[in-house]
C-alpha cells in the first residue's frame, strides 16, 4: 500500500506544480477536473498493480501436506513467475512436505521447502535452479565412478537462444531441458559422459563433456524437416501429421537483396509459378500463380492472407523476412477448403513473429546494394536510323515523295556530317539512354527488431526502413529530384499478453507506408519515351550561348513545331510524389476451455485496416528551342525559341487520385485436441468469419456498395499410432455478390496419409529408407471473384439512365439546343451466376533417405467449373449493348510439385545442404463456349487457358509479284518483304480462320530452382538457380516497329512519337537490296505495317531460361570476438542476384517477356550485415 | 470463476455474429436502377424515345459515314489516314471490316423493341403523344432496317426482340430475301405515317424529328432503290442463297417497282407543295452589299446546304452538327493568320468530280461543242471577264474555264476565287479570297497534316459566313441534309422515266433544280450546245442526263457512292484511277498536269459489304456475300 501513497504524492505535486500555470481555466472547473483526473489515475494505477501482483509479487502462500517437492514446487512457479530448472532424476530422492506459509517472501517459501532436502538451489535471474547439495558428507557411501559433475550452458542456433531444447545424458535416462534463457543445468555422472542435444527442427548434436563444466552448444537446423511444423488454414499441424498439401517456404530463403519479397518467390517453392516483368522499383512485384491458372475467370491469383487477414500483393512485398515467422503455400483442396469460396485459386498465408519468453532480443540488419540492369536493349546508332529511316519511305513509296511533307527525310549532307560527328547542338546524334540514365544506383535496407518478454507478456517490435533508388540522372540546374526515390517504412508490433492463466490475447499493430518521389509518369515510361525519341533532330538541350545568356531555363531541345518528345525534358521537367499506407489493427484472443473439455479452446480475432493513397506532381512547361540556322563552314548556328507563350519557368503542379479504403474481418474458432488411449489423436476445429470491405472513392453506386463475405468451415483430423491419418474439412461460404439462393456454398474435402515407415513391417527393412509416406486428398473449393469489381452483382442489370453517349438532340439550334441523355444497358441480369467450383486432387509422396535426403513429389489434378464467361453463341443480331455472360466454362488442370533436399554434416564441422524444387502445371479448357468452328484447329477446347493464338508466318515475301499471287491477306497493303501467312485453311486468303494456336502458353508451364549451400566454422556460402520453362511471349511488334508512333494502352501522351530503331533489327531486315526472306525484320515502313503487325509465329520466342538467381557469401563473427562485442551473433554477407542467365534470347533479359522494351530487371550485388544482441 | 464470465462473452458475441449473417450479406439497397426504371414515367420514357434516336447515322461524318471518303469523290492525303479511305483503296476485308456496323444497328433496333414492348406501361403518358412516339420509333425501326440493306443487301429482319436467354436455334437468324427486307420496311413506315405529325409544332425544341413528310420522302427513296438494278433482278447476285436454297436477290426485273417508286416520289412531293416547301434562293431580308448575279448563284447553290432550316431541307439530321466537318474543309484561306490551324483543308474533291461538271451550258464538257476539251489540261490566262470566278491575270488549266455556277460554288481551286469567310463585297473582286494552292503557297500541301492531294476544295459544305480569326474559327453549324427537296425532285424524274419514258413531268423537276443551278433547261442546253442534241429524247439517253444531273447536284453530299452503287454504275466508275495535279510543284507548267493518285478497283463484290468473319462463326445460318 505504501507504493500506491507514494505515487499518489509524487500525483498531487505534480499538478500542484502545474495548477499553477493553468491556462485561464476557471478555478473550481480545474479543481473538479483534476478531482477527477487523480480518481481516474489512482483506479489506473490499483488495476495495474492489481496486475501486477499476481505476476510479479513474491508473496507466495502455500498449504500442502505430503506434497512432493515437484509439485510444490510447480505451485512456486505459477504464483512468483519464476522458471524453474530441474533435473527429475534429482528430485526422485526428495522427502514430501507439509507446509502452511502465507504470503512470505519467495526466499522465504523455498528456504522452507528445501530445508533438509537433498537438494539446494540457486536463483540465477528469474530462474530458480535445483541441484544437489555438495555437501560432500552427504555422499557417504561414495562410489569414485559415480562421482557427478554438473555441467552448465546455453543453447543457440544461428538466430539467437533456443529454449526447451533436450538435454540427455547419452545411454541414461538423465536429462533436462533448457530454458527460457537457453541455459541448462544436468548432472553428468563422469568425465566421460556424452551430452545429447535434441530439439524439433534441429539436428541432435553429441557433445562430450571432457571435464568442462561450461558446455555452450550450437544447434544446426535439421533441414529434413521432420517434426517441423507446418502453418496451416486457422492453425499449425506436425508436418509428420499433414493430409493437406502445404509447402512452406523457410524466411532465410525469402532474404533477397531485394526491397520486395514476391521477387524472391520463383523456384523457392514447389507449386509457385512466378516471374518477375519489370525492375522498377515500386512496380516489380513478380507475377505468381499456386499452381499455375487453372480459370479463364477474373481473379487467379492465390488468395494472400497476412496474420489472417487478406491482403494484397503489394502489401507482401513489402513484408521484410525478418518479421516472418512462417510462410506457407496451400496447394489443394484439403488444405484450402477452409477458405471456401476463396481459395480455388491456392492460398498464401504468412504469420509475423511473436515475442519469446526471454531478455530483449535485439536483431539488426543493415544491407546496402548496387543495381544495374541485367541487360540493356541495344539501338541502332543515329546514322544507321538515318539511314533506314530515309529507307523506310522510299520503300514504300517509291517516289519518294509523301504528300503532305509530313515525314522527316535526312538529306545526304546531315548524315554525312553526323557520322562526321560534327557540332553535335547542329547535327545531333543522341544516346538517349546515356543522357537519362546512370549505369548503376544504390539501395539501403536496414531492419531492426527487438523481442522479448517475460511470463506476463511478450513482445515482437520491429522497424524496418528501405531506400530503393531508380537509375535516372537528375539535371543540377533543377532543384529537384526527378529520380525514383521510393522509401518504405515498416512498424509492427506484436504483443502477447497473459490475461489469465488460460487466456491469452495478442495484439497486433502494423503500418506499411511507401514514400515516393519520381518522374512524372513513372520510370518504366521514361524506358519506353526514349524508344520513341528521335535521336538525331535535336539535342537533349542547348548550351547557353551569347544571344540566350539570361536565359535562366534549361534550353531543351525540339523541332518543327515543338511537337516531338524530348525524353531528357520529360524526364526533368518534374517529379511526382506518391504516398501510400497501410495500417492494421488487429487483437487476438485465445481461450483455453480446457476446464469444460480437456483439449477445448477457443480463439476469435478481430482486425481492421486502412489503406491509402494519393499523389501530386509538379512541373514546368519545357521552353523548346530549335535549330534557327548554321553556317557549315564555321560550325556556328543560332536557335530560336518554339512557344514563348506556352513555356514556363515556375512550377505547376496536378494532384492526382487519392484513394481510401477500409476493411474489418472477425473471426472466431472452436478447437479441439485430444489423445485417447495411445493411438487414436483426435482433433476439430470450427471456425467462423466474416469480412467487410469499404472504399471511398468508389466511383459508381454498385461499387461503392460494401464488398462481403461471410463463413463457417470446420476441420476434423484423426489420427491412427502416426501411421493413419484422415482429415475432413469444409467452407460453408456466402458471397454477397450473388443472388438470395446462390450466395451460399458448401466446400467438403477430405484426405487420407499412410505413414509406411511407421509400420511394423518396415522397420525389419533396411534402414536406407528414414520415412515413407503417402498421401491423397480430394476436395471443392470455390472462387467468388469471378468477375471484375464492376460486375459484381451479376443478378442486377446495370443500366445508365443518364448516358450521354446515347443521347439525341433536336431544335433549331440542335448543337446546343433540346437534348437529352439516353438510357443504355451494361448489364443483362442473371440470377443463377455464382462461384466458380474447383475439384481439386492430390496425391503425395514423401521419401526420406538415409536420414539426409528428402523427396516430397505431388500430382494433382485439378476441375475447374462454373468459369464466368461470355455466351459466344449471341449473334450479332440479337443486339444486346453488353455481353451476356454465364458460368458455363470450365477448364482442368494438372502437375507435379517435386522438392528433394539433401543435407549432409561432417565431423569436422563442415556442414552442405543443397536443394531443389521442380513446379508443373499446365492447363486445359474444357467447355469454352465459342462458335461452332468449321476448322477443328481453332477450337480453344484442349489447349492451355494462356495458349496463344495466330497466323503462322512461313517467310517473307520476295517480292511484290508473289504477294500478289499468294492468298489474300486481309491485313492492310503488303507486298515483297512482309510477312508470307500460311492459308491453313486452304480457302485462298488469310482470315480468322486460318489463326491457330502458337507456341508455348505465355505463363510458364515449369517453374525451378536449385541451390546449395555449405559451411564450415564461421563461413557460409550458397548459390541459387532458377529457371523457367513452357513459356513463349511475342516480340511487341507495334511497339518496336522502327519510326512507327506507338502508344500504349492507356497512355495519354502529347507529342508526336517515333520508334527508335533496335540495333538487332538494323542488323537484320529485308530490305531490296538484300531480300532476305528470313530476316528478323521484315520490309521497313514508316508507319506500322498491320499485315506484319499481326501475331503469328514471327515475332514469337522462347521464354525460357536458366539464371544464377542469386550467390551469397557470409562469414559469422568467432563467440570468442562476439563476447567481446556483447553480441549474440553477427554475421557479415555478401551476395548477388541476377548474375548469370541462360537463354537463347538476347534482344532483352528474357524474364521480362514482352515487357522488354519497359523498366529492366536488376542485377544486384550487395553488402549486409545481420547482428543480434542477447 | 472469470475465465468463464470471459468465455460467455465471447461466446455471445460469436453467436450474435451468427444470427444476423443473412442479413449481412445484403448488401444491395432497392432503388438500383433496372430498365423497369424507364417506363415509369414520361420523362424518364422520353429518353429511352431519344436513346433510339440516338443511333442516327452521322451522315457526312467522314469518320462515321463511309460514302464520304468510301469512293471516287474526295480523296485525303495518307498522313491523316481517313480509315474509310482504305474501303476506296479497295481494302475492304472479311475480317475486320471498315465501316462495319451491323452491331451497333442491331442494338439499334433491340432498344426501338424494347421501346415498343414498354411504352404501353407509362402511365402519365397522353395517347396523341403515345401515337407519336410509337409512329416515330417505328420510322427508326425502317431506318435502321433500310441502313443495313443499302451496305449488306438481304439482312436478318428483326420484327422482335428475341429473349436474353433463347436457345442457340432460336438466336441463329437467316437473312431474309431483298423483297421481304424492302416490304418490312415499306410496311413499318405506313404503319408509321398515319401517326406522325404533318409538321413539327415547336419548332425550337423539335425540329429533326420525324415528321409525316420524311417519313414519305424517305419511303419514296427506299422504293426507288428497291426499283434500282441492284436491288431489282440483279443476275450478279443469282448464287447468293441461304443454307435452305432461299433466292436472296428475286432474279426478274419489275417494271412495277419503279412505278410505285414514282408513285411515292409524287406523293412525298404533293405533300412538299401543301406544306409550301420550295428550292432555295438566296434572299436575304439585309443586304451589305449588292451583290454580282454570278455570286447571288452560287449563294443559291451553296446555301440551300449551309443555311440551317432553309425551305428545301426536309429533314435535317440533328445528331451530325457540320461545324467539325467545315473546319476539316476550310483551306487555310487567311494568310494574315499564321497561328490559326483549325481549318485544315483536308478531303479533296478528284480530277474525275471536277470533269463532271458541265460546261458554263449545262451539258457534259465532253459533249458541249463550245467547249475546247482536249485543251482542258492546256494553261490559260484568266482575263477580266472571269474575275468572279479566277482570279484576273492568273494562270490556270482550261478545265477550270467555263463552267457551270456549281463547279464555282461547290470546288475551291488554285487561282479559283473563294467568296466568303469574311469578305462579301464582291466588286472588289481583289479582296475577295483567291486559292494559292501550288507547292508550300499558303493553300498548297507543305505544312504537315494540312491541304488538298488533288488541288480541289470542298465549298460547297462550308458556310460562306464563317469567319478565320487569328486562331479560330467561327463556324456557322447546319444539320447534314439527310433529305432536302432536289433530292426528291431528282429521284422523281429518274423514277418516271423509268417508269414513264422522259416526259415533260421528268424535264419539269429537272429543270427546276437547273434553273436555281443557272442553268438553261434540258431540250434547250442539248439542243443548242451539245454534240449529241437528240439525247434528252429517249429513255437511255434521258437516264444518262438524269444520273449526272443527280450527280452534281448531289455531290460531296454523301450520295455518289450509294448511287453509283445502286445503279450498278461503280463496276465501270470505280475501276478508273484516281488523279489530281501534282501538287508538288511550284510551277504552274509542273502543277497542271494530272497526276495518277490511286488506281481503283471495283468486283460485284465490292457492291456489297462483307459480313464480318466472326459473326458468321457465330451465326452459321448467315451467308457471305458473293465475292468475300
Amino acid at each position: 500500500m505504501t507504493n500506491y501513497v507514494l505515487h499518489f504524492i509524487n500525483l498531487t505535486y505534480m499538478h500542484n506544480t502545474y495548477s499553477e500555470c493553468s491556462f485561464g481555466m476557471d478555478r473550481s472547473m480545474l479543481r473538479t477536473f483534476i478531482r477527477i483526473l487523480r480518481l481516474t489515475i489512482i483506479l489506473m494505477i490499483a488495476i495495474l498493480l492489481q496486475v501486477g501482483a499476481t505476476g510479479y509479487g513474491r508473496k507466495i502462500s502455500l498449504s500442502v501436506k505430503e506434497t512432493s517437492l515437484e509439485n510444490v514446487l510447480k505451485d512456486i512457479r505459477k504464483q512468483s513467475g519464476y522458471n524453474i530448472l530441474y533435473n527429475p532424476n534429482l528430485l526422485k530422492e526428495t522427502r514430501l512436505i507439509s507446509l502452511e506459509v502465507h504470503n512470505v517472501s519467495l526466499e522465504f517459501a523455498l528456504q522452507k521447502c528445501f530445508e533438509g532436502q537433498p537438494v539446494t538451489y540457486v536463483i540465477e535471474k528469474q530462474t530458480i535452479i535445483v541441484k544437489s547439495r555438495s555437501a560432500p558428507a552427504a555422499v557417504s557411501n561414495e562410489d569414485v565412478a559415480s562421482l557427478k559433475i554438473t555441467v552448465t550452458g546455453t543453447i543457440r542456433d544461428s538466430a539467437g537462444i533456443l529454449s526447451g531444447v533436450t538435454v540427455l545424458v547419452k545411454g541414461t535416462t538423465t536429462g533436462t531441458k533448457s530454458d527460457q534463457n537457453g541455459r541448462f543445468v544436468i548432472d553428468v555422472p563422469n568425465d566421460n559422459a556424452i551430452l545429447v542435444f535434441s530439439f524439433v527442427s534441429y539436428l541432435t548434436l553429441e557433445v562430450p563433456v571432457k571435464g568442462r563444466n561450461v558446455i555452450n552448444v550450437v544447434l544446426l537446423p535439421d533441414t529434413k524437416g521432420m517434426d517441423e511444423v507446418v502453418l496451416v488454414a486457422f492453425g499449425v499441424q506436425k508436418k509428420t501429421d499433414m493430409v493437406g498439401s502445404v509447402t512452406t517456404i523457410k524466411t532465410s530463403d525469402l532474404k533477397v537483396p531485394s526491397s520486395n519479397l514476391t521477387t524472391a518467390l520463383a523456384g523457392r517453392a514447389a507449386g509457385i509459378i512466378a516471374y518477375q516483368r519489370s525492375g522498377e522499383p515500386g512496380q516489380d512485384n513478380a507475377d505468381f500463380f499456386v499452381r499455375g491458372v487453372t480459370t479463364f475467370g477474373y481473379k487467379t491469383s492465390p488468395l494472400i492472407l497476412i496474420d489472417g487477414i487478406e491482403l494484397t500483393t503489394k502489401d507482401l512485398a513489402r513484408l521484410q523476412p525478418d518479421d516472418i515467422s512462417s510462410f506457407s503455400i496451400m496447394k489443394d483442396a484439403t488444405a484450402t477448403a477452409l477458405y471456401g469460396a476463396r481459395g480455388a485459386n491456392g492460398v498464401i498465408l504468412v504469420t509475423t513473429k511473436q515475442g519469446k519468453v526471454g531478455r530483449a532480443n535485439l536483431s539488426l540488419r543493415m544491407e546496402n546494394s548496387i543495381s544495374a540492369p541485367t541487360k540493356n536493349v541495344e539501338l541502332a546508332d543515329p546514322v544507321t536510323y538515318m539511314k533506314m529511316s530515309n529507307e523506310a519511305v522510299l520503300t514504300r513509296t517509291p517516289l519518294g515523295e509523301v504528300v503532305g511533307g509530313g515525314d522527316v527525310f535526312y538529306s545526304d549532307d546531315k548524315i554525312a556530317n553526323t557520322k562526321a560527328g560534327a557540332n553535335p547542338n547542329i547535327y545531333p546524334a543522341n544516346d538517349w539512354k546515356k543522357i537519362m540514365f546512370k549505369d548503376n544506383t544504390q539501395n539501403q535496407r536496414l531492419n531492426l527488431n527487438i523481442s522479448g518478454g517475460g511470463g506476463i507478456a511478450r513482445y515482437f517490435v520491429s522497424g524496418s526502413y528501405n531506400k530503393d533508388n531508380g537509375i535516372m540522372k537528375v539535371d543540377k540546374r533543377n532543384n529537384f529530384n526527378n529520380n525514383i526515390s521510393l522509401k518504405s517504412y515498416t512498424l509492427r508490433s506484436n504483443v502477447t499478453i497473459d490475461v489469465t492463466k488460460t487466456t491469452e490475447m495478442i495484439v497486433r499493430l502494423s503500418g506499411n507506408f511507401d514514400a515516393y518521389t519520381g518522374p512524372i509518369d513513372g520510370g518504366a515510361a521514361m524506358y519506353t519515351k526514349v524508344m520513341r525519341s528521335n535521336p538525331v533532330l535535336f539535342p537533349a538541350y542547348y548550351p547557353l550561348d551569347e544571344e540566350h545568356q539570361f536565359v535562366k531555363h534549361i534550353m531543351f531541345g525540339n523541332y518543327d513545331a515543338g511537337q516531338y518528345i524530348n525524353p531528357y525534358a520529360e524526364m526533368t521537367k518534374g517529379y511526382k510524389d506518391y504516398s501510400s499506407s497501410l495500417m492494421l489493427a488487429q487483437v487476438e484472443i485465445k481461450q483455453d476451455l480446457s476446464f469444460l473439455t480437456k483439449g477445448l479452446s477457443f480463439r476469435t480475432m478481430v482486425n481492421t485496416n486502412r489503406s491509402a493513397y494519393f499523389d501530386v506532381s509538379r512541373f514546368y512547361n519545357p521552353y523548346w528551342y530549335k535549330l534557327a540556322g548554321y553556317d557549315q563552314t564555321k560550325t556556328s548556328y543560332s536557335i530560336t525559341n518554339i512557344n514563348p507563350d506556352q513555356g514556363t519557368e515556375y512550377l505547376g503542379y496536378q494532384e492526382g487520385p487519392k484513394n481510401v479504403a477500409s476493411t474489418f474481418y472477425m473471426e472466431s474458432m472452436l478447437n479441439y485436441n485430444s489423445t485417447f488411449g495411445k493411438k487414436h489423436h483426435l482433433s476439430g476445429l470450427l471456425v467462423y468469419m466474416m469480412r467487410d470491405n469499404l472504399t471511398a472513392n468508389a466511383g459508381s453506386l454498385q461499387l461503392s456498395l460494401p464488398f462481403r463475405n461471410l463463413g463457417l468451415s470446420g476441420r476434423a483430423t484423426y489420427a491412427y499410432d502416426n501411421r493413419f491419418f484422415a482429415e475432413f474439412n469444409f467452407g460453408y461460404n456466402g458471397s454477397e455478390r450473388f443472388y438470395k439462393d446462390k450466395r451460399w456454398g458448401f466446400f467438403p474435402s477430405a484426405g487420407l496419409a499412410w505413414t509406411i515407415s511407421n509400420e511394423k513391417f518396415f522397420k525389419s527393412l533396411p534402414n536406407y529408407v528414414s520415412n515413407l509416406r503417402l498421401r491423397a486428398t480430394y476436395g471443392l473449393v470455390g472462387n467468388d471473384a469471378i468477375g471484375r469489381p464492376e460486375d459484381r452483382f451479376f443478378y442486377l442489370s446495370n443500366v445508365n439512365m443518364n448516358d450521354p453517349s446515347r443521347s439525341a438532340y433536336f431544335g433549331r439550334d440542335f448543337s446546343g439546343g433540346e437534348g437529352l441523355n439516353g438510357v443504355s444497358i451494361s448489364r443483362y441480369s442473371n440470377p443463377v451466376i455464382t462461384w466458380e467450383t474447383s475439384k481439386q486432387k492430390n496425391l503425395a509422396l514423401e521419401l526420406g533417405l538415409l536420414n539426409k535426403i528428402n523427396i516430397i513429389a505431388e500430382f494433382y489434378t485439378q476441375d475447374r467449373t462454373h468459369i464466368l464467361m461470355d455466351r459466344s453463341s449471341v449473334p450479332v443480331t440479337s443486339g444486346f449493348s453488353a455481353p451476356i455472360k454465364a458460368n458455363v466454362g470450365e477448364a482442368s488442370s494438372k502437375g507435379t510439385d517435386i522438392s528433394i533436399d539433401f543435407t549432409q554434416n561432417f565431423k569436422n564441422g563442415l556442414w552442405f545442404s543443397a536443394r531443389g524444387n521442380f513446379t508443373y502445371a499446365s492447363s486445359k479448357f474444357k467447355v469454352y463456349e465459342e462458335p461452332q468452328y468449321k476448322e477443328r484447329y481453332r477450337s480453344r477446347i484442349g489447349n492451355s487457358l494462356n495458349q496463344n493464338y495466330g497466323y503462322i508466318a512461313e517467310r517473307l515475301f520476295v517480292d511484290d509479284e508473289e504477294a500478289a499471287n499468294s492468298p489474300r491477306q486481309n491485313y492492310g497493303v503488303y507486298g515483297g518483304g512482309d510477312i508470307k501467312y500460311t492459308d491453313v485453311n486452304k480457302d485462298g486468303q488469310i482470315t480468322e480462320a486460318d489463326i491457330v494456336p502458337i507456341g508455348n502458353p505465355t505463363t510458364p508451364e515449369i517453374v525451378f530452382g536449385f541451390g546449395f549451400s555449405i559451411g564450415y566454422k564461421g563461413f557460409d556460402m550458397s548459390a541459387f538457380f532458377q529457371g523457367l520453362a513452357n513459356e513463349s511471349f511475342w516480340i511487341d511488334v507495334n511497339a518496336t516497329s522502327p519510326f512507327a508512333s506507338y502508344v500504349y494502352d492507356g497512355e495519354i501522351i502529347g507529342g508526336k512519337l517515333q520508334n527508335q530503331v533496335l540495333k538487332a533489327y538494323a542488323d537484320n531486315y529485308w530490305s531490296e537490296d538484300h531480300r532476305n526472306v528470313y530476316a528478323l525484320w521484315p520490309r521497313l515502313s514508316p508507319q506500322v505495317n498491320a499485315n506484319d503487325a499481326q501475331t503469328s509465329t514471327w515475332f514469337m520466342r522462347d521464354g525460357s531460361f536458366l539464371r544464377l538467381k542469386q550467390v551469397e557469401l557470409g562469414y559469422t563473427l568467432p563467440r570468442k570476438v562476439q563476447t567481446r562485442l556483447h553480441s549474440s551473433n553477427l554475421r557479415l554477407y555478401v551476395n548477388a542476384t541476377n548474375l548469370l542467365n541462360f537463354s537463347k534470347f538476347k534482344l532483352w533479359d528474357v524474364e521480362m517477356g514482352s515487357n522488354g522494351l519497359g523498366y529492366p530487371v536488376q542485377r544486384v550485388y550487395n553488402v549486409g550485415l545481420n547482428v543480434s544482441f542477447n | 470463476m472469470k475465465e468463464y464470465k470471459f468465455t460467455g462473452i465471447i461466446l455471445l458475441m460469436l453467436l450474435s455474429g451468427l444470427t444476423s449473417c443473412r442479413k449481412y450479406l445484403d448488401v444491395v439497397p432497392d432503388n438500383v436502377a433496372t430498365i423497369d426504371n424507364a417506363f415509369t414515367m414520361r420523362s424518364q420514357a422520353e429518353k429511352y424515345l431519344f436513346t433510339c434516336y440516338s443511333y442516327l447515322q452521322r451522315d457526312g461524318d467522314p469518320e462515321q459515314d463511309p460514302a464520304m471518303l468510301g469512293g471516287d469523290e474526295l480523296w485525303e492525303n495518307d498522313e491523316n489516314g481517313g480509315i474509310y479511305k482504305n474501303i476506296a483503296k479497295g481494302l475492304q476485308n472479311v475480317v475486320n471490316p471498315y465501316a462495319e456496323n451491323m452491331d451497333y444497328i442491331y442494338r439499334a433496333l433491340r432498344d426501338c423493341n424494347i421501346f415498343l414492348e414498354n411504352i404501353g406501361k407509362v402511365p402519365d403518358l397522353k395517347d396523341a403523344e403515345r401515337r407519336r412516339w410509337i409512329a416515330e420509333v417505328k420510322f427508326l425501326k425502317a431506318y435502321d432496317h433500310f441502313c443495313l440493306l443499302k451496305k449488306y443487301g438481304p439482312i436478318p429482319l428483326v420484327k422482335e426482340n428475341l429473349p436474353v436467354n433463347a436457345d442457340a436455334n432460336q438466336v441463329k437468324v437467316f437473312r431474309a430475301p431483298v423483297d421481304s427486307c424492302f416490304n418490312y420496311i415499306t410496311s413499318l413506315l405506313d404503319e408509321a405515317i398515319p401517326g406522325l405529325p404533318l409538321t413539327i409544332d415547336n419548332p425550337t425544341r423539335e425540329l429533326g424529328r420525324v415528321t409525316q413528310l420524311i417519313a414519305l420522302t424517305f419511303k419514296a427513296k427506299i422504293l426507288v432503290t428497291a426499283a434500282s438494278p441492284l436491288f431489282n433482278g440483279n443476275s450478279d447476285q443469282q448464287s447468293l442463297k441461304n443454307h435452305d436454297g432461299t433466292q436472296l436477290f428475286s432474279q426478274t426485273v419489275s417494271k412495277a417497282k419503279w412505278d410505285s417508286a414514282a408513285a411515292a416520289c409524287k406523293r412525298a412531293i404533293d405533300m412538299a407543295d401543301d406544306l409550301g416547301m420550295k428550292l432555295y434562293y438566296y434572299q436575304p431580308a439585309f443586304q451589305q452589299f449588292q451583290l454580282s448575279d454570278t455570286i447571288m448563284t452560287q449563294l443559291n447553290i451553296r446555301n440551300a446546304i449551309t443555311e440551317k432550316w432553309n425551305s428545301e431541307i426536309i429533314w435535317g439530321n440533328t445528331m451530325m452538327n457540320t461545324s467539325y466537318l467545315q473546319e476539316l474543309l476550310t483551306p487555310f484561306l487567311d494568310s494574315r493568320y499564321l497561328d490559326e490551324t483549325v481549318t485544315k483543308g483536308l478531303y479533296s474533291p478528284t480530277l474525275k468530280i471536277a470533269e463532271m461538271y458541265y460546261s458554263s451550258n449545262g451539258v457534259p464538257i465532253s459533249e458541249d461543242k463550245t467547249w475546247n476539251y482536249s485543251a482542258r489540261y492546256a494553261l490559260r490566262k484568266a482575263t477580266d471577264d472571269y474575275k468572279k470566278y479566277i482570279r484576273n491575270g492568273a494562270t490556270t488549266a482550261g478545265l477550270n474555264f467555263d463552267r457551270e455556277p456549281r463547279f464555282y460554288a461547290d470546288m475551291g481551286f488554285d487561282t479559283g476565287i473563294w467568296y466568303g469567310q469574311g469578305n462579301y463585297d464582291d466588286s472588289q473582286d481583289q479582296s475577295l479570297f483567291a486559292l494559292a494552292a501550288k507547292f508550300k503557297e499558303p493553300q498548297g500541301v507543305g505544312k504537315p497534316g494540312y491541304g488538298t492531294v488533288t488541288g480541289y476544295y470542298v465549298k460547297k459544305l462550308v458556310h460562306y459566313q464563317n469567319v478565320i480569326a487569328q486562331t479560330s474559327y467561327s463556324t456557322s453549324g447546319y444539320p447534314w441534309p439527310t433529305l432536302r427537296l432536289a433530292d426528291l425532285y431528282l429521284l422523281y424524274a429518274e423514277a418516271l422515266n423509268e417508269s414513264a419514258g422522259p416526259t415533260d413531268e421528268v424535264h419539269r423537276y429537272l429543270d427546276l433544280i437547273r434553273k436555281r443551278a443557272g442553268l438553261l433547261s434540258v431540250k434547250d442546253s442539248w439542243t443548242q450546245f451539245s454534240t449529241n442534241p437528240g439525247k434528252f429524247t429517249t429513255q437511255n439517253g434521258m437516264r444518262e442526263i438524269i444520273h449526272q444531273e443527280r450527280l452534281i447536284e448531289m455531290a460531296f453530299e454523301a450520295q455518289r457512292f450509294w448511287d453509283l452503287r445502286r445503279w450498278k454504275e461503280a463496276a465501270k466508275e470505280l475501276n478508273t484511277t484516281v488523279m489530281g495535279w501534282d501538287v508538288n510543284q511550284t510551277s504552274a507548267a509542273g502543277y497542271y498536269v494530272p497526276k495518277k493518285i490511286f488506281n481503283q478497283s471495283f468486283g460485284v463484290k465490292d457492291y456489297f459489304w462483307p459480313i464480318k468473319d466472326y459473326n458468321i462463326t457465330v451465326n452459321s445460318n448467315l451467308v457471305q456475300n458473293i465475292g468475300w
